[in-house]
Order: structure tokens, then sequence, then C-alpha cells
């Protein structure tokens, strides 16, 4: 449970880097103004959330004011929520208290992916708070409590056995209870879960309902609470148990086999294929690992499914640990798309393409995907944003941006140019000597200037997370809004960026692409290819 | 009961067919290569060449020997060449760049950049990549010598390359020459640059030395002062003051268009 006290004006300070000193949000209730969210440093200032707008301007005279706008708010949350997917494949919001602000993750057989409960709680709030926002977190073992100790304690991994004994001192709040309720059973002076949990059942149902009785179940994990994941689960798998739990990776590899022929059948009967394949092993003492591959085409062949779990195998020797055995492994697709029955042989096509997507696969399987890439281009004049390498899984050849042939460009590019010192016989003249690695060349033929500017129409962008700020035209008798911030981005320098590249080729016949930037004083050279 | 002349027919086709299963590549690539056109004899695939070259800083030249010999070994069936180099490397070397490689006269599209971890996981990916019959060639960018790479492994990779019909160049650098298994062996330098008409103080087409220090691709000749256009290689005798050209096959699938205006003038 990840809890983000202060996400909305978070939120919009990330937005705007402008946005300083004290903020609230305020929202019309009732036609009075209220606040709906303050950040920290306004409720240092003694401001909290429902008081009245007035009575916080007072307070607090240089108090930075916005309306809320509720719907963008939960909107950039949920893309927010879905990001954490990238730690677990089971991400909610926790809607009941507010549509933004609490985030559950269901981790089970996930934290060994970051090395444990406590460094994978600790990789999530320090990830969030070193871009900037407040939060909180829990683990426990069930929603309830992760929620209670994430708003009411400090953040920390609950154990099953400490879970009584921590919610025990929690205040009665921590239950996710209703204004009239807290206030119930503070006049009873019930003030923490553990004076609470003692009393007799009956007469508290009968005074506050069965609501504060299941919440109170939930949270000691006497009842079931189930979540709502944001992204849908494989629908379709496989899955064996195994009565002796196995070890081998051969074994698992075998099993991975039959569960993969099941599959085809299966979707071969339904006419669909997929393109990512996930085993998971469920190890005996409630651990799953799981082994994901991609193909990059539709495919349901259980040889080169079967193929590719292999080749990931041999990339995870090491971490491979079946400990005390695996008693059920299920295969899972996912990325489904329709797949006709295909005859192969007479009428395959012979252009060799499926075979290639099929080798890509399976090198990908063992290098990883970013380790087998293909060149798409892009419409722009500047060399090293001019062609991108993209994974080939992911490849989409574009045919319309490619550049010129008749472009003067290197063979071989240095991912990072690298800085040379450069004579020249007369000033802004062709290269005559350069030094580059210790080593020194002559140059004996040149040819240029290639002038390739900056690209100012990028200089002033900035990240676009929500759609721009149109300002409301002032009702009669309301401030006009005030204009929106511009953000304080280092402006980019065209003349400074801009590259002049030289072909240059020394007395032995090495050919090399160098180039001078900046155009006037301070002027550096550096090499950036080679030609053939 | 089969004519005289049928059963020649027949066992003289055993014998061809026996002699592929024997010695698969070299004899049968001398035989494929066009004998009777001058200039640098194009071998086939299925071979292992190693390029040497002298120094590191050559990287251009051997990337640029390779993909022009792969480029007349693509075809409809094997549209891909992979290249492959150690992910430490990429710095020292740089990258194949698509633009580049494409005013080299190279499709970009059809090569595949492969970036391994380690030796093993690039040897790995080297074998997968000759099993697969949609690949014209693989070129392999090895900076360093590694003790993995050895007489069994260059032994094994020649034989996968021999028996699928896919050429595998090793672009290796320094003096030191190991025991290998390669069908051919070259040493690679840089010469000036042809001239550039309109302009002698500007780069011309690239030229190389080519040596062939292991295997015979033609009888009694082992080194070509070879040129690279976009059109395939050219050779220069001294006897012959002329370039003859081969033209391989066209490099780029589709038409390329004209452009109206000269963006770069050659005598820029």
């Amino acid at each position: 449970m990840l809890f983000l006290p202060t996400w909305p004006t978070d939120c919009l300070k990330r937005l705007d880097r402008q946005l300083k000193g004290p903020l609230v949000l305020y929202e019309r209730i009732k036609g009075g103004l209220r606040l709906a969210a303050v950040d920290a440093e306004a409720r240092q200032a003694g401001l909290s959330v429902g008081q009245n707008l007035a009575d916080a301007r007072a307070m607090v005279p240089d108090l930075v004011v916005r309306e809320i706008d509720r719907p963008l708010l939960e909107a950039v949350f949920a893309d927010f929520a879905d990001w954490h997917s990238n730690a677990s494949p089971l991400v909610a919001v926790m809607s009941h208290a507010s549509a933004f602000g609490d985030l559950v993750l269901d981790i089970t057989g996930v934290a060994h992916l970051f090395g444990g409960e406590r460094a994978m709680l600790r990789l999530l709030l320090t990830r969030l708070r070193d871009i900037g926002y407040t939060v909180a977190g829990a683990i426990a073992p069930t929603i309830g409590a992760a929620w209670a100790v994430s708003h009411f304690a400090r953040s920390q991994v609950v154990e099953p056995a400490d879970l009584e004994t921590i919610l025990d001192t929690l205040p009665v709040n921590a239950l996710r209870l209703s204004e009239t309720q807290i206030a119930g059973l503070n006049q009873m002076g019930l003030k923490t879960i553990g004076q609470l949990r003692p009393r007799e059942r009956k007469p508290l149902q009968a005074r506050f309902g069965l609501s504060l009785l299941e919440r109170l179940d939930q949270a000691l994990g006497l009842l079931e609470e189930r979540m709502m994941p944001r992204l849908p689960i494989a629908e379709r798998y496989a899955e064996r148990r195994f009565v002796d739990p196995i070890g081998l990776m051969d074994d698992v590899l075998m099993t991975a086999h039959d569960l993969a022929i099941q599959l085809a059948i299966r979707l071969e009967a339904e006419g669909l294929g997929g393109q990512a394949f996930h085993l998971f092993l469920y190890r005996v003492d409630h651990k799953v690992m799981s082994l994901s591959v991609n193909s990059a085409r539709l495919t349901r062949d259980p040889e080169h499914i079967t193929k590719l779990f292999s080749n990931r195998s041999e990339r995870l020797e090491g971490e491979y640990d079946a400990g005390f055995g695996i008693d059920m492994i299920r295969l899972a697709v996912s990325s489904m798309g329709e797949l006709d029955a295909v005859q192969l042989g007479a009428f395959a096509s012979q252009d060799g393409t499926e075979d290639l997507d099929q080798l890509h696969d399976r090198i990908s399987s063992r290098l990883g995907t970013l380790a087998v890439l293909r060149t798409q281009f892009v419409q722009s004049h500047v060399p090293e944003r001019a062609a991108r390498l993209v994974p080939a899984l992911a490849h989409v050849p574009t045919a319309s941006v490619r550049p010129p042939l008749d472009l003067v460009r290197p063979l071989r590019l240095l991912p990072r140019p690298e800085l040379v010192a450069i004579n020249a016989e007369v000033p802004d003249g062709l290269p005559a000597s350069m030094i580059w690695r210790r080593v020194g060349y002559r140059l004996v033929k040149a040819s240029g200037p290639e002038r390739l500017g900056a690209e100012w129409w990028r200089s002033g962008q900035r990240l676009q997370l929500v759609p721009p700020h149109v300002p409301k035209r002032p009702e009669p008798g309301e401030k006009p809004e005030q204009p929106p911030y511009i953000p304080d981005l280092v402006l980019l320098d065209p003349d400074g960026m801009t590259r002049d590249y030289y072909n240059a080729e020394d007395a032995e016949g090495r050919r090399f692409w160098i180039y001078r930037e900046g155009l006037y004083g301070e002027t550096r050279w550096y090499l950036h290819g080679f030609f053939a | 009961m089969p004519s005289p002349d049928r059963q020649q027919r027949i066992a003289a086709l055993r014998d061809r067919i026996a002699d592929i299963e024997r010695k698969p590549a070299l004899a049968e690539a001398r035989a494929l290569v066009r004998e009777d056109v001058a200039g640098f004899p194009l071998p086939a695939g299925g071979l292992l060449q190693e390029v040497f070259t002298d120094e590191r800083r050559h990287a251009g030249a051997v990337l640029g020997f390779a993909l022009a010999q792969a480029r007349s070994l693509l075809s409809r069936q094997r549209p891909a060449v992979i290249y492959l180099q150690l992910v430490k490397d990429a710095q020292e070397m740089g990258l194949p760049y698509g633009p580049g490689v494409l005013s080299f006269g190279f499709d970009p599209d059809a090569l595949v950049l492969v970036r391994a971890a380690n030796m093993m996981e690039l040897l790995w990916a080297a074998e997968e990549a000759l099993a697969c019959k949609a690949v014209a060639a693989v070129v392999a960018d090895i900076a360093g010598h590694a003790k993995i790479l050895d007489f069994t492994v260059s032994r094994r990779l020649s034989m996968r390359a021999a028996s699928r019909g896919c050429s595998i160049f090793l672009l290796r650098y320094g003096l030191l020459r190991e025991a290998s298994a390669a069908h051919l062996r070259w040493r690679l330098v840089p010469t000036s640059s042809a001239r550039k008409r309109f302009d002698p103080l500007a780069p011309g087409a690239p030229r190389w030395r080519a040596q062939l220090e292991k295997g015979v691709l033609r009888k009694q000749q082992t080194e070509w002062l070879l040129g690279w256009t976009k059109d395939g290689f050219t050779t220069r005798d001294a006897a012959r003051r002329h370039a003859n050209r081969i033209v391989a096959q066209p490099a780029l699938p589709g038409a390329v268009p004209a452009h109206l205006a000269d963006r770069l003038p050659e005598t820029a």
C-alpha cells in the first residue's frame, strides 16, 4: 500500500515548476469555498483540509491558491497507478476515501524480484520521493492493515506475526470508518484498535452497524478483501500441479513444453495466437517465480515457445532457485490476437521473414530484448537523432522518413562524440591535423563544412502530462484567474549548439567525420564517426 | 534398363553430391566465383571469412568490406544480415549508423544489430543466426583476442556456415593470427580514397588494399586494390589503367526518388 497524502499539490508542483510556497487547492462546497488539499508547507502553517478559504488566506497571507480539478487529478493518478505495474501486475486504486492518493499493489510473488519486501518498499518509496512526492508505504498481510499502517504509522513491513500488536497501537481512524462511527467510538472512550478489539461484538454491531466489524475483520485478515486490479490479467493459461514437487530446470522446461502444447490446442480451436508468454513457477514455500518471453509475431507454436523459455532459462542459471520444490507451473499468454489456422509447407511464403522473426525471438529471449536492435529513422537532421536503435521485436519499417541517399554520413557512429584537438591552416579553414586518443593524424583531404543547426523548435519543450491550461472567463464579481506559469527551463542556445561537420581523410586513408561545435569564441572539436 | 549415357550422368551426380558432403565449402565456392569477369572475384555464401586489419581505428574499413560482400549475398529468401558486437566495444569501435549504412549502399532495414554482453553469448548468437535460413551473412565484430575463440570454435562456425550456406565474417584487429578454420583470411588496410570529381581536396569513394592470407580465390592472385561505389566493387590493376567494375545486384529495394536539387554538390 502506498499513501500519498499530498498527491494533488505534489502533482501540480511537478507539472508546473514555478509553483512555490504554501499551495492549497479549494473546492466549492454548499456555496462556500473550502480547502480540498494542502501541501506540506501549508500544513505546517496550520492549515487543514475542510477549512474555509477566507480563514486560510487570513492565516497565511502569501498563500498560493488553485481550484481543484478532480477529474483531471483522477486521470493523472490512474496513469500513475498503471505505471506501478512495473512493480507488480496487480495494481489498484483505493477510492473509498479519495479517488487519488491510495495505491494498492498485490506483491504476492513479486517481492523477490526486488530483493525482498523491505528492499522493494524502500525502492518504491525512494523513487517517488526522489521525484518530489510525499509518500508513505506499508507492506502488510491484509489490505486493511496496510492502509492503517501507511496512514497512521511510519513506513514499514508488517510481518504476519506482529500484525495484531501493531494494529492495537493505532487509533480507530485507521479502520477506514465513517466520521460518525469515529465520533461515536471516541465518545465511548475507544481511542485505539487495541481497546476496540476485545469488546463484545454484538453491542458494537448494534450501535455502529456491521461495517465496523467488517473493517476490523478485514484489517485482521479474518475476512477476505478483494482488490480490483486496473490492468487485465492473462485469461488463457494452462497449468499443471505436481504431487511431488519438482526442482530441476529440465523438468520445468519439459512441463513448459507440455503446457505449451495444451495451450496451443486451445488457442488453435479459438483461432488465437499470443505474443507474450509467461511461465509462473509456484514454489512449495508460497513463492512464485516468473519467466516471460516475447515473440515478434503472433504465435502458438509450442516448439518455438519452449525454445524461447529454454533460452530464457539459460540466462538466469544462477538466480534459479527451486527452494523446496515447485508444486505448480502455469503458462499464461497475453497480448493475444486473432491468428487463423495456416497451412505450412506448400503455400507458405518463401520470403524468410517468419524465420527471421523467430530468430529475433530466440536471440532476444537469451540476450534480452534490448540486445537485438534495428534502425528506425526519425525525421530529424541531428545525426544522433536521425536514427534510433529500437528492439527488433518492436520495429516498424519507416520508408517515408528515410534520409536522402546522397548525404555524407559515416558507416560507424560513436555513441558519444569524442573530444579531439584540431589545427587548421587558416581560421575557419579545412582541418589539417588532429589528435585523437593521444595519436596524431595529418589530414590530407577534407570536405565541408556541412552546417547542422540545433533544433530550436524543441528548445522550450517540457513534459506534457496534462492537457494545456485554458483560462476561464471570469464571472462578474470573481477575480480573474492568474495566468499559468512558464517553466524556468534553461533555454537552448542555437548558436552554441550549431555544428559544422567535416569529412576528413588522413595520409593513410582513414576517413573520419569530425565536427566543430559552436560558432564564435569557445568552439570545440569532436570526432563523431568513421567512414568505410 | 536405363541407357549407359544416363547411368553415367547419375554417377556423375552422385560424385558431385559426395563431393559436396565431404568438402562443402571452398571447392564449390571457387566454382561459383565468376572467373570470366576480370576484377574482384566475389566469394559465394557459406564461408567463414576472417577480415583482419592492423589497428582498431580501421574499424570503418573492415565493416565496409564485410557489408559490401554481404550485399551480394542478400536475396529474397535471405533478407537479413546480422551484426554482432560486444556491448563494451560500442564506444571504442562505434555502432553501425543507419543513414551511413544507407549512403554506403546497403539497406539498413536488412541489418540487425545484436549486442552481446560477453564473448560466449556473442558466439552463441552467431551460431544461432547461422542456423537461420533467412540470414544471408553474419558479421561479428570482435575487438579483442578472446581465449574462448579458438580453433574448435572457428571450426564449428565454419562447418555450420558451410552446411547452411550462410557466410560469416569475423572482423578482427591486430597483427596476431591464431589458428583458425577460416576458409578465407583477409588483411585489409585502407588506402587513400579515389579522387572526387571537381574537388581534389575532398575524400572520394573508399579504397582498400585487400590481401588474401589464407585460401585461394583465383590462381596466382592474392592482392587486390579494391574500390567501392554504390554499384559494387571496383578494382584497379597497375597494368590496366582503368577501373573494371563488377555490378552487383541493386542494393536498395524499391525505387530511389530523384532529388530536384542537389543537396550536397560534389564541389562542396
